[in-house]
């Protein structure tokens, strides 16, 4: 029995490295300020943001150039956007800006823009993937165990 | 060779394929989640394929182990092939729910629908079910032997879903995408493609190992309780000579 504790325990240790390892790698995209904390913390350097392109608010300059009105919560942000041309701009759409906050004009310089990532489905399916099948598997080699124990240390094992 | 030998000769290497499991999970896990990158239309959430696809593969893989052994069994009576078919129309079961359950996880931010009547996923709930209706029969039918045969039968019958699953997809008009590794060719990129096989690979050798691991432990529960049961007969006998 120790020896299935050892080997699901080195499992579970591998299972958890993976986790870090994973979590560590989108940590940078799953840190989204929202449009009132931008505006309050006035954070320096390029940052990402996630709101609503608020509707009426979209006017396009060329294919790469638009300003619109990106709406959080509580607050709202000017948007000034200057890139690649965006395929995914539209109005009343959900988006994450990568730019800088100039503090001084109040407006955000964007150069990027990303889809909401769906994490949450990712992470749900592996869980529903691999939870089962992982706790299955002990139980079954559980079994197996306890069964040869029985009938090795019972009476009704007889030596052939 | 009797196929009971073969069974046994295989069983000598199970540390090996749960180990090969490990290392090819581990593998496609990391480049699926960390090494490959997200896919033009779909982004991030194309990792979800890493999962579904394999257990979807591996659940049509033990079906068609358990319609094979099933056909064994009828030619030969062998019980300990009944056994494996048991054990394997279990875990096939499992790997069915799991692959409609995470294809339901990815179908909700592709197509935004959880669920849709697609002749894919009906037909694949429908594979779902017919194992239900085998281990539901394997449960309710008190002889043994009829029990086995009833089973086999139902197997072989069921096995005509796997070619519907297979094809659905080319015989009509579905939400669910055609197959991307075919006959015709390969028509995913290399950086999706490595981690998938790894996946594909370790989730069918992770089958594998709970298929010895299962098959052993209806084994010995059976040789215990036909033991207890012996052993009680005879308490029993000796009750009556005295």
């Amino acid at each position: 029995m120790t020896n299935l504790y050892i080997r699901w325990g080195g499992v579970c240790v591998v299972a958890i490295v993976l986790i870090v390892l994973t979590y560590n790698h989108y940590r940078d995209n799953l840190a989204n300020l929202a449009p009132r904390q931008v505006k309050q913390e006035a954070p320096a350097g390029d940052i990402r943001v996630l709101g609503m392109v608020q509707g009426g608010t979209l006017e396009t300059h060329g294919a790469g150039e638009a300003t619109f009105t990106l709406l959080g919560e509580s607050a709202s942000l000017q948007v000034q956007y200057e890139g690649p041309p965006p395929d995914n701009l539209r109005e009343l759409k959900i988006l994450i800006l990568i730019g800088r906050w100039n503090a001084a004009t109040q407006v955000f310089e964007a150069r990027d823009i990303g889809i909401v990532p769906n994490y949450g489905f990712i992470a749900g399916a592996y869980l529903l993937g691999l939870l089962p099948l992982a706790l299955l598997l002990f139980a079954m080699n559980r079994r197996v165990n306890f069964l040869y124990d029985e009938i090795k240390t019972s009476k009704l094992y007889e030596e052939e | 060779m009797t196929i009971h030998r073969v069974i046994r000769k295989v069983q000598r290497f199970e540390g090996w394929f749960g180990g090969g499991a490990v290392l090819c999970l581990v593998a496609g896990l990391y480049l699926g989640l960390i090494g490959s990158p997200p896919d033009y239309y779909q982004g991030e959430v194309v990792r979800i394929m890493y999962i579904h696809v394999p257990l979807a593969h591996t659940s049509l893989l033990g079906y068609t182990v358990l319609a094979v052994g099933s056909l064994w069994y009828l030619w030969k009576r062998d019980p300990i092939v009944d056994n494996m078919c048991q054990a394997v129309a279990a875990l096939s079961a499992v790997f069915t729910a799991l692959a409609l359950g995470t294809g339901m996880i990815w179908g909700k931010p592709t197509w935004d629908t959880w669920w849709t009547w697609d002749a894919r996923l009906t037909s694949f709930t429908v594979l779902l079910l017919i194992l239900i209706g085998y281990l539901m029969l394997r449960t309710f039918v008190d002889d043994p032997e009829k029990e086995a045969r009833y089973g086999a039968i139902l197997a072989i019958v069921g096995f005509v879903d796997l070619p519907i699953i297979h094809f659905s997809v080319e015989w009509w008009r579905t939400l669910h995408q055609p197959q991307s590794i075919s006959m015709r060719g390969v028509s995913i990129s290399s950086g999706l493609l490595v981690p998938l096989l790894f996946m594909s690979v370790g989730m069918s050798l992770l089958f594998s190992y709970m298929l010895m691991v299962r098959t052993q432990l209806l084994y010995l529960d059976r040789l215990l309780h036909a033991k207890k049961g012996r052993l009680l007969s005879q308490f029993h006998l000796s009750k009556f000579d005295s």
